[in-house]
């Protein structure tokens, strides 16, 4: 059975917004939120690290069990989604999400009015902002990353690239030491 | 900062919008995604059992996922523009491109947004009045030819300056320096000369090529990556691809630079080094190399010359005396020599990589230079993984040095001699009748000489050209065409600012504004022509590592913009040039670049590269080399010199252990003292030149098409050198590279300090140059201005250093007209360390001012250990400020970009390169205070 997944390879992560600008463009996120955004710790120092977060579709996700009007729903093949129409913007979601990945927008464009507000996240590429005709789960953060730290697909397709990645930054590192 | 509506034409009523068409059209993109290749993950397409063509085929009607390269760096990396119904609406990734395998980086990611971008020029304006007026095509090109005629008439030819472009395709370019020619003038120049003229010039002076030596892709068969003045996380962001692989087979990747840069972040090993001293840091390492006798003897005799005075002055910098001038320990220059000559990956060579960093310096040449002779004392250079690996910065900035939009050269690297002006003349007279003689007609003379033979002024000075009344030419420049160039990335912008409100006409083609717009303080005397992005026309690009690649028009030119071709050939037919300049399409003008541009055997006909592109997924992203299908054999690109037909291309220069057939390559011979013989070329010194040749036999002369030794191969047209290629000989001959230039100001390169040195202990024993009475045309002062400035450190104390930021490109009118990439990176600043901050009592994100002789930018204060704390970095992109005064409203209205911020490039220092005149933008003193 599918299993949709990202993973992140953050010893190849370069920072360069690659995923955050593409997101925008596929699902039309207004200016003033995003779906992912690139961390950085450490900036400038040795150690530092980059890791692209967004909402990374738990296995157990925390937001649907802290969701009051059951307007988040984790999908059989594992992507986490928002009914828009059921969401009240509580913010509830966003107590029990680690990453922050939930958004609340604000100041949106007239046109976008009734979404103020309502909670937005990554869908996995299947839902715009402005939801419409479900799409195929086809993550362009992952397909488009500049040096393929991001992985996003099936956990059964993407693990052993990951683990390869892995292994391959570790082992060195261990060599190193 | 503004919002604006994701739309085509927000400021006008054209078209529908993004959003809109999505809307109507009900169509989810999935459909149009089917067969792109595993999601996320590698894909595992690149097998060698692939017979079909990849098809570009709409997966779903109405939709059209068109072939295309990103107009950003020189990667070229290849993304599937999504047309539907003629409007762009997105981009898919090209997951068969063997460079890139679909990624990108955000500026990639964002082409989409920028090709709809509303803050583009919709129409030809004039300025008049102090008030921007539009204007209709006609009039502004009858205005343009009328004034260019004028001035022709009045001042000479040598009275107009060609600001050219490395952001159009190979055949405009090729155009634009023909342009130049049949208007009688050497001062064409472009962006090459502010970001790797030295790379060329360094390197061509080694080895007889100027471009980088291997490819992106075989950066993965390095044993380690060395990067000196280099940000690839920034610069080349899907570059990183290529080498973190390398990383994870064992490479090493160690970083040399001022600043901790995100490049930085990801390397083994960091190395930081004080701006201006790389020479003494190659040497340091070299000198540790010879003395523990790891040096490569064998290919140092055998294709090596001048390898005694190289060490004789590489003697002279031992670990301690770089310590001194380097901030480098001694003990890890030793380190970094062990690593250098032996790298951690069994068997394979160290390659070292670099871009503005090392280029822009008053030694930029010389920089390189040692960059190549650290490479030649290895052997490294000619073998996969190895090599000198140039990140050239602009998408097609190889294709327009190639194309030579450059004052010193004609196109494909042809001098301005009488040789070179008739070889080309050849080749246009066969399109529209031109002779010799009319050509040279045309040109003005000056002290008796014909300036036909005369380097014209360059990019990097071309307002002295207007400001110095002793020009080494008739008059001084009056009109300036400023055709896809961005006036941002020059130095010293208030003489520029003085120059552009001196002029008679100032023209700006470009799809954006730009501060060709609004940078002078005029009320009339601009027009500005609203060019076509590169999306919305056909044809070749080539990138850094001189693969040719095509690239294909996604959507008809929007508003009323026009491709530079058509505006090209509208002008020429008003100045009464149009036979020379009417085609029916860019495959016609790339077929006689193949037929007259011999230097680089750049015969990579169009249906060749359309054919690759077809077959795109049978090339492998290992060596770029096609498995199967009908172009097997093939390396991806035909990178030059690429013979004939079926010639494969040459995916690394000088490689000689595999036949010439097969990509191999020689040493040119191309240095030749003055003793030397056809057959016999030798050094000024009389030391033969001719190398080690193709499975290690006697080296041989340059030949002509009979076979017999002679300059013919760059001037027989008709030649398709299948005999010598089949009998394994390179017709550019095999001879040797060399340690000493004897034709450079430097022959080996020696230390010298930046013109603003904060040592003034060091200034007096590495002193800079000689003053220069004509250089390009212009005085340029060294010494004069270093000695004047010998103890300036005392009030301003720190080091400016400039670079990129991955969000923004080059001048910046395009990216920081982007949304997505405004939200990511909104405001100029500088970055300063914590305790600098501390010192100057500011907090991060305050204002402050950074200032130097030249002046002063009103900026952000990055806060971050990036820098130390004798350093400051700020970023080169911005403009639309001046000295913090906002010139917002002096663009044309809705034409301003988002982001508006200082130009760092109103700061940087006033010195340029001995040899090329490029600027120095990467050392010089400032102090920084609080606003």
């Amino acid at each position: 059975m599918t299993t949709y997944k990202f993973l992140n390879v953050i010893e190849r992560c370069i920072d360069c917004g690659g995923c955050f600008a593409i997101c925008k463009d596929q699902n039309h996120v207004p200016e003033g939120t995003a779906r992912v955004r690139v961390v950085t710790i450490n900036e400038g120092r040795p150690g530092e690290k980059n890791v692209a977060i967004s909402c990374m579709h738990c296995y157990e996700p925390a937001c649907v069990a802290a969701c009051p009007t059951k307007a988040i729903s984790k999908r059989e093949d594992g992507i986490v989604l928002t009914d828009k129409s059921k969401c009240i913007g509580c913010g509830y979601c966003s107590w029990a999400c680690p990453f922050g990945a939930p958004k609340y927008p604000h100041d949106l464009p007239p046109e976008l009015k009734e979404y103020e507000g309502l909670m937005d996240k990554c869908t996995f590429c299947v839902q715009p902002f402005e939801p419409g005709k479900e799409r195929e789960p086809k993550p362009r953060c992952a397909l488009f990353c500049a040096t393929k730290c991001r992985l996003g697909g099936d956990i059964a397709q993407i693990t052993p690239v990951y683990t390869a990645m892995k292994a391959g930054s570790m082992g060195r590192l261990q060599e190193r030491i | 900062m503004a919002t604006r509506t994701n739309s085509i034409g927000s400021c006008s009523d054209f078209r529908m919008s993004r959003r809109t068409f999505s809307k109507l059209t009900a169509l989810g993109t999935a459909a149009a995604l089917s067969g792109i290749g595993e999601v996320g993950a590698y894909p595992t397409k690149f097998v060698d059992n692939l017979i079909e063509p990849a098809s570009a085929a709409p997966a779903a009607p109405g939709v059209d996922l068109v072939k295309s390269h990103c107009s950003h760096c020189a990667l070229g990396c290849g993304f599937l523009g999504r047309v539907e119904d003629g409007v762009c609406t997105g981009i898919e990734p090209w997951v068969e491109n063997p460079i890139n395998r679909g990624a990108m980086c955000s500026k990639g990611t964002s082409i989409a947004e920028m090709l709809n971008s509303g803050t583009r020029l919709k129409y030809p304006l004039k300025k008049e009045g102090g008030k921007w007026v539009k204007i209709s095509w006609t009039e502004a090109l009858d205005t343009i030819a009328n004034k260019v005629k004028e001035i022709k008439a009045n001042y000479g030819p040598d009275s107009i300056m060609w600001i050219g472009s490395a952001k159009v395709t190979n055949e405009e370019c090729y155009l634009f320096r023909k342009f130049a020619a049949f208007n009688g003038t050497n001062n064409v120049d472009h962006q090459a000369r502010i970001c790797h003229s030295t790379t060329v010039a360094g390197m061509a002076n080694t080895w007889s090529f100027g471009a980088m030596t291997n490819s992106w892709n075989d950066m993965r068969n390095s044993g380690l990556i060395f990067f000196c003045g280099e940000n690839a996380a920034e610069s080349h962001p899907v570059s990183m691809q290529h080498i973190l692989e390398a990383k994870n087979r064992g490479a090493k990747f160690i970083v040399a630079d001022p600043r901790f840069t995100k490049s930085a972040a990801l390397a083994d090993q960091y190395v930081r080094f004080r701006p201006g001293t790389d020479i003494p840091l190659i040497w340091g390492i070299c000198h540790e190399i010879i003395k523990n006798d790891w040096h490569n003897k064998d290919f140092i005799e055998k294709r090596t010359y001048g390898f005694e005075q190289f060490k004789a002055e590489v003697d002279k910098y031992p670990p301690e005396v770089v310590e001194d001038i380097t901030w480098v320990p001694a003990d890890t220059i030793r380190q970094l020599a062990y690593d250098w000559a032996h790298p951690p990956r069994e068997g394979s060579p160290a390659c070292i990589c670099w871009a503005m960093g090392a280029t822009q310096h008053t030694v930029g040449t010389q920089n390189i230079r040692s960059f190549a002779c650290l490479s030649m004392l290895m052997g490294y250079v000619g073998r996969p993984g190895g090599g000198c690996n140039a990140f050239r910065g602009h998408d097609n900035v190889q294709g327009a040095t190639d194309m030579c939009v450059l004052s010193h050269w004609l196109p494909s690297y042809y001098g301005l001699t009488e040789g070179s002006w008739k070889h080309w003349i050849g080749v246009w007279n066969e399109h529209a009748p031109i002779t010799f003689e009319e050509m040279k007609a045309k040109f003005d003379e000056h002290d008796g000489k014909s300036l036909m033979h005369v380097k014209g002024l360059t990019v990097s000075r071309w307002y002295e050209g207007v400001l110095d009344a002793s020009v080494k030419q008739p008059n001084p420049v009056k009109m300036v065409f400023v055709w896809g160039h961005s006036l941002n990335s020059i130095t010293e912008m208030k003489r520029m600012k003085k120059a552009l409100e001196e002029v008679e006409l100032l023209v700006g083609v470009d799809p954006h504004a730009t501060i060709a717009a609004s940078l002078a303080d005029r009320d009339d005397g601009i027009i500005i022509l609203p060019a076509s992005t590169v999306f919305e026309k056909d044809g070749s690009v080539t990138n850094s590592a001189r693969q040719v690649q095509w690239r294909n028009k996604l959507v008809e030119p929007l508003f009323d913009s026009k491709p530079d071709m058509w505006i090209m050939k509208e002008l020429a037919d008003r100045l009464g040039l149009g036979a020379h300049f009417t085609y029916d399409s860019p495959d016609d003008v790339l077929r006689e670049i193949n037929r007259g541009a011999c230097v680089i055997m750049m015969r990579q006909s169009p249906e060749r590269l359309k054919r690759q592109q077809e077959y795109c997924c049978a090339f492998s992203c290992e060596d770029c080399q096609a498995k199967s299908g009908p172009v097997k054999g093939e390396y991806w690109g035909l990178p030059w010199p690429c013979w004939n037909d079926e010639h494969p291309g040459t995916p690394l220069l000088y490689r000689n252990d595999i036949p010439v057939s097969e990509g191999g390559n020689e040493f040119r011979t191309r240095f030749r003292g003055a003793d030397s013989t056809p057959g016999n070329p030798v050094s000024d010194d009389g030391v033969s030149m001719l190398g080690a040749a193709y499975g290690y036999s006697e080296g041989y002369d340059e030949m002509n098409c009979d076979g017999t030794p002679g300059s013919g191969w760059k001037f027989e047209l008709d030649c398709d050198w299948k005999e010598m290629i089949a009998q394994n000989k390179c017709p550019s001959g095999a001879g040797k590279s060399r340690f000493r230039a004897w034709n450079l100001p430097d022959p080996v390169p020696v230390h010298r300090e930046p013109i603003e040195s904060p040592r003034p202990d060091l200034v007096d024993k590495y002193q800079t140059y000689d003053d220069m009475e004509d250089h390009y045309r212009v005085k340029c002062l060294f010494k004069t201005i270093q000695q004047e400035r010998k103890n300036l450190v005392n009030d301003y104390p720190l080091i400016l250093t400039t670079g990129r930021q991955v969000e923004h490109m080059g001048g910046g009118a395009e990216t920081r007209s982007c949304r997505y990439l405004v939200e990511l990176q909104p405001e100029m600043y500088a970055e300063i360390n914590p305790k600098v901050a501390m010192e100057i009592g500011v907090k991060h994100w305050d204002y402050i001012w950074v200032q130097t002789l030249r002046g002063k930018c009103k900026v952000r204060a990055y806060v971050t250990e990036r820098v130390n704390n004798q350093t400051v970095f700020m970023p080169y992109h911005w403009a639309g400020w001046f000295e913090g005064v906002p010139y917002a409203d002096r663009y044309p209205p809705g034409c301003a970009e988002i982001a508006l911020g200082d130009s760092c490039n109103i700061i940087c220092v006033d010195g340029y390169d001995r040899t090329t005149n490029m600027q120095e933008t990467k050392a010089c003193l400032c102090k920084v205070y609080p606003v």
